[in-house]
């Protein structure tokens, strides 16, 4: 990966609820699809990957996502070439690497891969239209995901022991199964969480209330402290997956 | 007492005794201002004892001396204060090196106590003591209160001390079997269960596996527990499904298998699909004159000493027994070098076995059918110096006494109770059993099983039987079934383990039922015959089982008592309902990380950058105002000033935002809402009031209608998600063709207000016609600002020209800063929630649930032109209907002050008419505006006229008159706010 | 903690739901006595046995029936609310507000 120019997160008009929070941590960031992401904390890329291999917490919440719900989504979705089994609670993963993940049986939050192109994204929020058509085909409506919803990508080993300091759902990798989605509390908020491996490192999307970024993320990092574990770059997590 | 020179103790026996202590490590510590040295791994009593430093305590009401009763922390002799941490269980705790222990309860020191003079006059002191001083002497309350509160109560809080507050987690764990308890029943179900491929959590609550087989004798040679115990744990450590969690107390059983597990400062959660309770069994104490004395112990406790930690406990001991443990402790005392100067047993025939041989071979004195009659002391009750003992001639009956004994220890071996606590938390019900003269568990709940001892089990194959079976059961019952059915154990050996009637009274009394709270048989008869004759009464009135042990050995006693006192059959009869938690927790473990979740809006951090007050509304954080607090009340005017002369800018994030959309949007915004909106146009707003069923308003909002089948629908800040959850709950049984999103946080928003504004937009919003005809009062439109997606819409929110501008979330800051840097040539300012409100007081705008409370309707708030009457149905609709055929006993109404001198008054201050109260101010402020005190207020709807005047009564009881005046207060033909 | 199971999410710990109400079948607005909408307003049977409940699952804000009985604290039962309300329901059609 070539370095890319020095990026200051409020030079861009979309910022991360926690720019600030990162700068203090010593994220160094790069510009990702108009956003300023955190790329890697210190110069020791080798460090950083081994925290994200036993436990790790990166930001990704500038990075492209979005959803849709109601009747007719899934339907829509997949006439736009999306493949969505029939289980809700569960994430679809797409050819791109970007994840589908079934809230409910008409409801769908679409998050990127760690690419972060948007392309997939993009081109879903374009072609959703009201249309002219009477009555109208029910297509489902577009859903604010890429600003409802903080993303932190919680990476490790200890992932689920960890969690269970924050949560009441059983994480560990025999009882949730990649893919799977949790729909749930997470330290006193409501959140979702999708497992989705990096490689052969346990991995999990952590999706929650981006009005309570500022919370959240030192309240997870807490939790992580008996595995030493801390915040990760983007890098980190492309180098995982590999 | 004296320090000891002795490493480990003048009473340390020599290894392999001790199984819990590292002799290699050697804590030193202070008891009392005197150091002492034990071993790690000792307990703070272990290693007083080991020095021969007995008295740990005094008793809670007559400071009696205190010592070691349990050594497993069933009691509460052995509390003692630690640094500035009170009621420490020296027998649980660990000693650390350094460690400061002071001993509770005593006036001057622990040896020399003024408070045992209390003792002296306790016949002043009956059972129910307050409630007989105190239920008609009320005034002797000022005489008793200091002297009670210098007396009771246990430990010392540091008020004024500068807590700090320890690292206390709470963490989920979840097994498909947990096993509670770590003795050989446990052990056994453990083993069983994980064997049929079940995760099974093992909870223990010593530091080692075993149990009493680490400590209690069953056989002859004595090594029969240990071999087992070593067999067992190490199978069980071999097993891969099976956690084992040492040093961890199961304090509770909630609903469906819920257990909470402290370990250290961590508050485990565990949720298992079945659940084996093989907590054991309490051992009994007997009831005779002096029991209390240091040096009467459990039997039990006295083994524990020897085999857990090394520690001699005396030199010359009396037993008092009624089953084959009492013998095994005798056997164990002699190999340990301490003299047995008698068994005394109960039983007047004990059946013969190995140990009961072995004790007569060895030529110690055995008298059956004996008790001990009293204890003797010499000087301050500070150790027994020798018992007495007596034939038993009937039940709780001595004849003379035969013989006494000189000793410095006496073991008591005279039954078990089940520790069943966490089975009655689960609903089990326990009898009476008149063979074994305990209760036993009869119902278990479904998903709970019990083993061992608790389960009136003893005989040591019996145990294992019983654990292996539950076991197997409890993983089937968790859907693994594998193997066949264990059988369950035929003679459980649980006769002969427990005296029916080991309680002696004395004629000079001083037999203790209740170590904690200092109570004697005499106590419990008066509170029985003063009327309280049930045992939950008994319970309350005497406290009898209320203190830190919680009645772990005094339950069964007190039953006893009641039974025979009252003649009530003991099978119909049961201990009090024992309730969690098993063994105190700390709030430290309650409270955990305290998660507080807090809703920060994309420009939190520029509020605090210009100096915000923050306040909290809900969850949120909004600004109060911008500046120095002593200049609060200023910095309030001026920034409503700002925005009626010029233009300010205010963060309104926190606002609640709906996309309700579908064919069905204005059909199922007709029926949540008073209004209609079937022919409200594309790119304009409506005013939203939501009334509950009963027809009381609950919300009000806008709705902004930006396509034909999406209304962008706003909601209070506190109220949006109770609107989501009943929109959704409502259209779950209409099943309209319309969905909702609830994306208030997805949405950043400020509202640019004042004469200027249109001015700054037009800097930064290039898509959007904004001229009065373009853009016109109410009117929506989607565009850009600063570059920035954005819905805007024109409402009257402070009654300015104004534009209330929405931007997905992570650009709130950017428009923030494009807003304030296009305004800094008109003097735009920020404003807070405080100057927001005066501003809309000024307009005469209500704020749910200020102005309105939990019984408001439309017309109570002067609302009519809200509510649309033809519609076929709205909520609220019917109800409201009532309420308006019915009339009004209030209206809300706009007022100011008759005298302007007067002051303003506050919220809730009472509106009078005559004596009467008819209502009260919901708001008032000075009006920066105006220059005079506006209003709002609940009157008598004869009194709602302009003009009218009406009562309020403001600080001090004082009377002032306020005057009906129509709203809005300022600009009341809205001409600025449609500019 | 009791565990509920909900219909979309599986079983949780109770603490994830609030409770919403008796499951009552609304008497026609138009049609019923003031008294009659008042009980249909105000009182609740208070069954001791099995009750038809409104319950939600609060992070997915779904909401669903649950058959719970009050005397045994089980829950016997949850089902989307669909079984129940499973078709469109209109209200007696009158002129539209004419303001």
């Amino acid at each position: 990966m070539t370095a890319l120019p020095k990026t200051v997160p409020n030079g861009l008009q979309r910022r991360s609820f926690l720019y600030r929070q990162l700068q203090q941590a010593g994220a160094e960031f790069a510009e990702v699809n108009g956003g300023a992401v955190a790329i890697r904390y210190g110069s020791n890329e080798d460090v950083e990957l081994n925290r994200a291999k036993t436990m790790g917490i990166a930001d990704l919440s500038v990075l492209p996502r979005t959803g849709f719900k109601g009747t007719g989504t899934v339907e829509w979705l997949q006439t736009q070439g999306l493949t969505i089994g029939q289980e809700s609670n569960v994430a679809y993963r797409q050819p791109g690497g970007e994840w589908a993940a079934r809230l409910a049986p008409t409801e769908i939050f679409l998050i990127d891969s760690l690419a972060g192109s948007g392309q997939l994204i993009q081109r879903l929020n374009q072609s959703w239209t009201w249309g002219s058509e009477k009555p109208r085909k029910p297509i489902g409506y577009p859903t604010p995901r890429q600003d409802s919803h903080a993303w932190f990508m919680v990476t490790g080993q200890h992932a689920p022991d960890m969690f269970a300091k924050i949560c009441g759902i059983d994480f560990r990798l025999h009882k949730f199964a990649v893919g799977q989605i949790a729909q749930t509390s997470i330290a006193k908020m409501s959140g979702i969480i999708v497992r989705t491996d990096l490689g052969t490192t346990p991995a999990y999307h952590l999706l929650a209330d981006i009005a309570s970024a500022d919370y959240l993320w030192p309240a997870v990092q807490d939790a992580m402290k008996e595995f030493n574990g801390g915040p990760v770059g983007l890098n980190a997590l492309r180098r995982l997956e590999g | 007492m004296t320090a000891s020179n002795q490493v480990g103790g003048i009473n340390r026996l020599p290894a392999p005794r001790g199984l819990l202590i590292d002799r290699s490590k050697q804590v030193s510590f202070t008891f009392e201002g005197h150091s002492f040295t034990g071993y790690a791994g000792d307990t703070i009593a272990s290693a007083l004892a080991a020095n021969d430093a007995w008295m740990i305590s005094r008793s809670f009401k007559y400071h009696r001396p205190r010592s070691v009763l349990t050594m497993i922390g069933q009691d509460a002799n052995t509390l003692v204060q630690i640094g500035d941490e009170p009621n420490c269980l020296a027998d649980k705790r660990a000693i650390e090196q350094d460690m400061a222990v002071q001993g509770q309860n005593y006036i001057g020191t622990l040896d020399a106590d003024r408070g045992r003079m209390v003792e002296l006059v306790q016949k002043f002191l009956p059972v129910g003591f307050y409630y007989k001083t105190f239920h008609e002497k009320r005034d002797s309350w000022r005489f008793w209160e200091p002297i009670v509160r210098a007396m009771a109560g246990l430990g010392k809080i540091d008020l004024k001390a500068d807590f700090h507050h320890s690292y206390y987690d709470k963490k989920y764990l979840f097994a498909d079997v947990a096993v509670i308890g770590g003795g050989p029943a446990g052990l056994a179900a453990a083993l069983q269960a994980a064997e049929t491929g079940a995760e099974v959590i093992l909870i223990e609550e010593s530091s080692q596996l075993g149990g009493s087989l680490n400590y209690a004798r069953f056989d002859e040679t004595g090594d029969g527990g240990s071999r087992t115990s070593g067999e067992l744990a190490s199978r069980v450590r071999l097993q891969p499904n099976i956690t084992v969690m040492t040093s961890a107390i199961c304090s509770g059983w909630f609903a469906d298998n819920w257990l909470p597990v402290i370990q250290g400062n961590r508050f485990h959660k565990l949720r298992a699909k079945a659940v084996v309770i093989a907590t054991g069994s309490i051992e009994q104490p007997a009831v005779f004159r002096n029991n209390d004395l240091p040096g009467i112990m459990m039997g039990s406790a006295a083994q524990r000493l020897i085999h857990l930690y090394g520690v001699r406990p005396g030199k010359r001991a009396a037993i008092l027994t009624a089953n084959r443990d009492g013998y095994g402790q005798a056997l164990d005392l002699l190999e340990a070098g301490i003299e047995v100067a008698a068994v005394i047993d109960l039983r007047l025939t004990p059946p013969q076995d190995a140990l009961t041989k072995a004790v007569q071979r060895a030529g110690i004195e055995i008298r059956t059918g004996h008790a001990i009659a009293e204890a003797m002391y010499i000087g301050q009750k500070k150790h027994v110096s020798g018992v007495s003992v007596a034939p038993i001639t009937g039940e709780g009956e001595l004849g003379k006494t035969t013989a006494e004994y000189a000793c410095d220890t006496v073991l008591m071996s005279v039954g078990y109770s089940p520790a069943g606590h966490l089975l009655h938390h689960a609903g089990t019900k326990f009898g009476y059993d008149t063979r074994s003269h305990m209760f036993k568990p009869e119902s278990v709940p479904a998903h709970v099983f019990a083993a061992g001892s608790v389960n009136n089990t003893f005989d040591l194959s019996a145990v294992i039987a019983d654990g292996r079976y539950a076991g197997w059961s409890a993983a089937k019952d968790a859907g693994f079934e594998r193997g066949g059915e264990p059988s369950q154990p035929v003679d459980r050996g649980a006769e002969n383990q427990t005296h029916p009637w080991p309680i002696f009274p004395h004629p000079k009394g001083m037999e203790f039922v209740d170590f904690d709270e200092d109570l004697k048989i005499e106590d419990l008869i008066n509170g029985i015959h003063d009327g309280y004759d049930s045992v939950e009464l008994l319970k309350r009135y005497s406290t009898v089982g209320m203190g830190p042990s919680q009645g772990k050995h005094s339950a069964v006693a007190a039953v006893r008592i009641v039974s025979r006192e009252t003649g009530m059959d003991l099978r119909n009869m049961s201990v009090t309902t024992q309730r969690p938690p098993y063994t105190p927790e700390k709030f430290g473990h309650l409270a955990g990380r305290i998660f507080d979740p807090e809703r920060r809006t994309a420009m939190h951090h520029r509020h605090l950058e210009l100096g915000a007050q923050m306040m909290p509304a809900g969850l949120w954080w909004r600004p109060a105002y911008y500046g120095a607090k002593a200049d609060r009340d200023q910095i309030i005017r001026d920034e409503v000033n700002n925005v009626r002369n010029n233009v300010g800018l205010i963060d309104v994030s926190t606002l609640g935002g709906l996309d309700v959309r579908g064919p069905d949007a204005a059909e199922f915004l007709n029926r949540m809402y008073t209004f209609t909106y079937t022919k409200l146009q594309v790119g304009r707003s409506r005013y939203l009031l939501m009334t509950d069923q009963t027809g009381v308003i609950t919300d009000d909002g806008v709705a902004c209608r930006f396509h034909d089948e999406h209304f962008y629908v706003t909601a209070t800040t506190s109220g949006v998600d109770a609107v989501y959850r009943q929109m959704l709950q409502w259209n779950a049984q209409w099943r309209l063709d319309v969905d909702v999103a609830n994306v208030t946080a997805a949405y950043a928003g400020v509202n640019i207000a004042g004469p200027k504004s249109r001015e700054v937009l037009a800097r930064v919003c290039h898509d959007i016609d904004l001229s009065p005809e373009g853009f016109p009062y109410l009117g929506v439109r989607m565009g850009t600002v600063a570059g920035i997606p954005a819905r805007l819409m024109r409402v009257g929110f402070v009654g300015e020209l104004g534009y209330e501008i929405h931007v997905p979330a992570s650009y709130g800051e950017a428009l923030w800063d494009a807003l304030m840097a296009a305004g800094g040539l008109n003097g735009i300012r920020p404003f807070g929630v405080e100057a927001q409100r005066v501003l809309r007081l000024e307009k005469g705008h209500i704020i749910i649930s200020q102005d309105t409370d939990g019984l408001t309707n439309a017309y109570e708030a002067d609302m009519p032109w809200a509510v649309a009457k033809s519609k076929p149905f709205y909520v609220g609709g019917r109800s409201t209907e009532i309420q308006l055929k019915n009339g009004l006993t209030r209206k809300l109404v706009g007022f100011t002050l008759k005298n302007a001198d007067d002051p303003c008054p506050e919220e809730c201050h009472l509106v009078l008419k005559g004596s009467t109260i008819v209502g009260r101010v919901t708001s008032a402020a000075h009006s920066p505006s105006l220059k005079k005190v506006v209003g709002l207020a609940y009157v008598h709807p004869d009194d709602a006229q302009p003009g009218s005047t009406f009562d309020i009564k403001v600080h001090g009881g004082r009377i002032i008159q306020g005057t009906v005046v129509p709203i809005p207060f300022f600009d009341p033909e809205n001409k600025r706010q449609e500019m | 903690m009791k565990i509920m199971n909900c219909p979309l999410n599986g079983p949780r710990n109770v603490s994830e739901f609030v409770w919403g109400g008796e499951v009552s079948i609304m008497p026609d607005p138009n049609s019923v006595s003031d008294l009659e909408w008042g009980e249909y307003c105000f009182l609740e049977n208070n069954t001791a046995g099995v009750v038809r409940e409104w319950w939600c699952h609060v992070p997915t804000s779904y909401w669903f029936i649950a058959e719970r009985n009050t005397v045994t604290d089980e829950i016997v039962r949850t089902y989307p609310a669909g079984e129940i309300f499973n078709k469109r329901v209109e209200f007696a059609k009158q002129s539209e507000d004419k303001k």
